[in-house]
């Protein structure tokens, strides 16, 4: 491996381009953080010249780094604080700036919001003037400007179709300011005051000699500005050169932050780059070549950006991507499909429930975003699960769902059958119970685009909604570091907790482990003994930062379960979505794991299906079927695949399961192979064992047997929500149970085969798309086609149209298919 | 990018021009970010890294005296950031370059694109002193005095850690596939 290929390798290596909003993040960090700098610097020089005070001042000579320790953990607030003083700076440009009369002159008017870091970094040699814009803090400057703007000097080279183009992207950054409602856009660029000064007199060392009569700030003072410059920098060097002892203590300071010193004199006598830079600072009234160079820019940049594009109309493509998408970091459970058991090897199947609906807000979402979801992000209980039916519904609570059993020929496969099997929460009448909730929010680097924080705003306050107003609700955050951002409160003060979220800015990395922590201690604090006791937790489910451990992350939340307090995650965002955790999570916390893609799925998670969300009617809720081997040869179960318990676990109280809330519905899909339909049968029966096995079942099920009749048998396992044993239902499921999948039109005289109901064809049909959307073996030749017809057949009434869109869904995957 | 441009920035944010840092920050912003990416591998941390450096950028101008290129000065910031963040976050840096590493596929063969893939895979594991090295060198095309100076170390060493990171890599990718 020689240099050349290592270098090509490295070369090579594509380097993702700057994120605009990071870089201003980060620059409005480091902006805040260098002024804060230069205060203390002004306070400690203010402190005297005494060689008392001095000698007190150079006593701290590492007080840099120190300052950095504490600002890794105070870093969001920082960032809060800066953007906060920003949008306060940006706000007074509103107030204060006559804005009518900016605008007509296209240059400035045009770059507020975030379009103002865009215009910089790519087009800003091409936009005419900003100082006019920029200098309005200063009275003199101020002055000058409108005179200025009248006749910008770029004007002329600003054709009127870069104008428009660049004040349509103003305006497409104003809608999505508008539909995201708020946050993202008012990515507030400092207005900094002394800005126009700099931009001035570099322009004025840049034209002085082609254009004198634009020239309106004087070059003496320019001149007089760069000899205090020097001064101010000889002062610093003789100040430097006179304590080594500082320097060589920064030197090696043990914190990393290392700066070149002094010391170094043989090596900056041989670098070629150390002497021009030497070169210049001894001549600092030398032309600078970056401010002048650019001869077809009549103004010239104010400051030389990297590689600046000069390009009077650029093409369309490029504006601003929308905001920054990672690729193909989601991260899903593995697992595989399901298949077929022979049921005298293995009658017994034992699932945990799950109500979570994660599933199909993500494929829902990859299907709009065309393309197909990918195949271990689906998971078909989810999906199914996705849609309300029609259950009945138990009276009592005590006895929390009643099952539904319905048995229907497998549309996809001659001569095997498919069961299913619902249950439907009791539904909570009267008085709703009372809520404790801590919001827990990801603010970190990574929630930074519209899908994002601004809609985990929205959500929360959707969820507000369903809430009453006195259950009290906290908001903790997380990003580099964890802090709480409301204190308990109760509901009625809603403008209280809207404040704290509007307030709440993305950056940083995710320290989500310490996030968990705090929003627990603060449940615990407000504990609530009649109440519900949870914590909602909102994350792209990045957690790199403190307890990163997934299995700690879940051990801890399960031990939290325990004293009463639940956890529901709700997930957003994409490309770095971290599905497997936020599963973990929900499942060891007695929770919900939604995902929520947009503003609607809120609504149907936080304010339709709240009270199932938020209030608890049954825990470890557990599914045993037994087959009668006598009737039934095979048996799979669609879907499930990560639901999986033991048969012995079913049983055992100590083993956790799914929870069910109030009205939540399960569905689980059997497809089995009854005994007799050989041609559908996966497996051939076993030469040797086959009389032995099968004797005993035929005796028992012989025709005058009290099973003849019965297919399987199912028992479901729960807790009430407060109790620690657990409860059995069970239910035969027989022939009785038997429907027509078909919807049948039948006259009262006709003695036709009862139809299933519209719920039980639309439930297959959706166990039908997860299928396909897998590519399961199972499948055979069935098409969406079929899934669209017989979702179409079981819509029913679909009062909130989500049955409609699931079929608009399968009707989307069914063009990408063809496509690939 | 020639620092010298840039210099009268640089003197002017060390008096205290908030306007002239700032724009030096965004100047210098990219070159950081490259710097960090190559160094982890991961968008995200590369962006947590370059913040870090930025608001050491801010309390550190003033330790810049102009005896080496700005960029040089930059460079041994963010790698210092950067060795301190994943100190900090008790974390290496990515392995699994599938998806960090995208190579430009239209200029490479398939199996040159996944013979680079997996080279990099394996600077990224390469001991911090060799990787730096390494990326200082190789990758940003400085001499290995100025490297050296960059990482406060002997020249030899330098010398020494891009021998050695070289042997590592060819004995894993030179024998079996003469590359470039």
């Amino acid at each position: 491996m020689d240099e050349s290929a290592l270098k090509k390798i490295m070369d090579d290596i594509e380097v993702p381009p700057v994120d605009e909003n990071a870089q201003k993040r980060a620059v409005n960090l480091a902006v805040a953080e260098f002024k804060a700098h230069q205060n203390e610097k002004s306070q400690k020089s203010a402190q005297g010249t005494s060689f008392l005070s001095r000698l007190i001042g150079r006593s701290t000579p590492d007080r840099g780094s120190k300052d950095m320790k504490m600002n890794k953990k105070g870093l969001i607030f920082g960032g809060v604080a800066a953007t906060a003083l920003a949008l306060l700076l940006v706000n007074g440009n509103f107030s204060e700036n006559n804005i009518a009369e900016r605008l007509p002159t296209g240059g400035g008017g045009v770059n507020n919001f975030s379009s103002i870091a865009e215009n910089r970094t790519y087009s800003i040699a091409s936009l005419p003037d900003f100082s006019g814009f920029f200098g309005k803090d200063e009275n003199k400057q101020a002055a000058v400007a409108p005179a200025e703007l009248t006749t910008p000097p770029g004007t002329a080279e600003a054709s009127p179709a870069y104008v428009q183009a660049v004040e349509e992207a103003n305006e497409e950054d104003m809608e999505r300011a508008i539909i995201s409602s708020n946050s993202t856009i008012p990515v507030p660029i400092e207005a900094p005051s002394d800005r126009l000064q700099l931009a001035q007199e570099s322009r004025a060392d840049a034209e002085q000699p082609k254009a004198p009569t634009s020239d309106q700030y004087p070059a003496a003072r320019a001149k007089t500005d760069e000899g205090m410059a020097v001064a101010e920098l000889k002062k610093s060097q003789a100040e430097g050169s006179s304590a080594p002892a500082q320097n060589s203590a920064t030197d090696t300071n043990a914190k990393g932050f290392y700066f070149p010193s002094l010391k170094n004199k043989t090596a900056k006598e041989t670098t070629p780059r150390a002497e021009m830079a030497d070169k210049d600072m001894s001549a600092p009234a030398a032309t600078t070549p970056g401010y002048a160079g650019q001869s077809n820019v009549i103004y010239p940049e104010p400051y030389p950006y990297p590689q600046p594009v000069p390009v009077p109309v650029p093409p369309p493509d490029y504006y601003p991507r929308p905001y920054y998408q990672e690729q193909g970091r989601d991260r899903f459970p593995e697992y595989k499909p399901n298949s077929f058991k022979v049921a005298q090897e293995e009658p017994v199947s034992t699932f945990s429930s799950d109500v979570d609906t994660a599933s199909y807000s993500f494929m829902r979402r990859e299907l709009n975003n065309g393309r197909l979801p990918p195949a271990q992000s689906v998971r078909i209980e989810e999906m199914v699960n996705y849609f309300h039916y029609n259950y009945p519904v138990p009276e009592s609570r005590e006895e929390p769902f009643q099952p539904t059993v319905t048995i229907v020929d497998s549309p996809w496969t001659q001569g095997r059958k498919l069961m299913q099997i619902g249950i439907k929460g009791y539904e909570i009448t009267g008085e709703k119970p009372h809520s404790n909730l801590v919001f827990l929010l990801d603010v970190s680097g990574s929630m930074d685009s519209p899908d994002k924080l601004p809609l985990l705003k929205n959500s929360m306050k959707l969820l507000l909604d369903s809430l009453q107003p006195d259950d009290t609700v906290s908001i903790v955050v997380y990003a580099g570091a964890a802090g709480t951002v409301l204190a308990p409160t109760k509901v009625s003060e809603r403008s209280t907790i809207y404040n704290a979220l509007d307030n709440l800015q993305a950056g940083g990395s995710t320290a989500g482990g310490a996030g968990i922590e705090l929003a627990y201690n603060l449940a615990e604090q407000n504990f609530n003994k009649e109440a519900v006791n949870r914590v909602i937790l909102a994350t792209d489910g990045d957690f790199n930062v403190g307890i990163t451990n997934r299995d700690q992350l879940k051990d801890y939340v399960a031990k939290k379960r325990e004293t009463g307090i639940f956890l529901s995650v709700l997930g957003f965002g994409q490309g770095n979505y971290n599905d497997d955790l936020m599963q973990a999570l929900a499942q060891n916390g007695n929770g919900v794991a939604a995902y929520i893609d947009t503003l609607s799925e809120a609504r149907k998670v936080l304010l339709d299906e709240a009270s199932s969300t938020l209030f608890p009617i049954a825990k470890d809720v557990k599914f045993q079927i037994e087959f009668n081997t006598a009737k039934i040869a095979e048996y799979r179960l669609i879907g499930y695949e990560t639901r999986h318990l033991n048969r012995e676990d079913f049983n055992n109280d100590k083993v956790d399961a799914g929870d069910m809330g109030a009205g939540h519905t399960v569905t689980a899909i059997y497809e089995f192979v009854p005994v007799g339909s050989a041609s559908a049968r996966t497996v051939d029966d076993l030469r040797y064992a086959q009389k032995d096995a099968a004797k005993p079942a035929i005796e028992e099920t012989a025709s005058d047997s009290p099973f003849a009749n019965e297919y399987a048998f199912l028992k479901i396992r729960y807790k009430l929500p407060n109790e620690n044993t657990s409860h059995l239902i069970t239910r035969p499921v027989t022939a009785a149970d038997q429907r027509a999948l078909q919807k049948i039109e039948c006259g009262p005289a006709d003695s036709c085969p009862a139809s299933a109901s519209d719920d039980t064809r639309f439930a297959v049909a959706v166990a039908a798309f997860g299928q396909i959307l897998r590519g399961e073996v199972n499948m055979a030749d069935y098409t969406l086609d079929n899934v669209i017809a017989l979702a179409q057949d079981g819509k029913g009434a679909d009062e909130f149209g989500y049955r409609t869109e699931f079929i608009n869904l399968v009707r989307l995957a069914k063009a990408f298919e063809h496509r690939q | 990018m020639p620092d010298a441009e840039n210099t009268e920035l640089i003197k002017r944010a060390q008096t205290g021009d908030a306007a002239a840092f700032e724009a030096l920050a965004n100047q210098y912003y990219r070159v950081m970010f490259k710097m960090a990416f190559k160094w982890c591998g991961d968008r995200t941390a590369a962006e947590d890294i370059t913040q870090e450096a930025c608001i050491k950028l801010a309390r550190g101008m003033d330790s810049f005296r102009h005896d080496s290129a700005f960029t040089s000065w930059l460079y041994r910031l963010v790698i210092n950031t950067a060795k301190d963040w994943f100190k900090s976050q008790n974390r290496h840096p990515a392995t699994d370059m599938e998806q960090a590493a995208n190579i430009k596929a239209e200029e490479s063969a398939p199996d040159d694109k996944i013979l680079m893939q997996q080279v990099w895979a394996q600077i990224q594991t390469l001991p911090e002193g060799e990787k730096e090295a390494l990326l200082l060198v190789v990758g940003e095309g400085l001499s290995h005095k100025e490297a050296a100076q960059i990482l406060e170390v002997k020249e030899s060493t330098v010398s020494w850690r891009i021998h050695e990171a070289r042997k590592k890599l060819e004995s894993l990718f030179g024998k079996e596939k003469k590359y470039g």
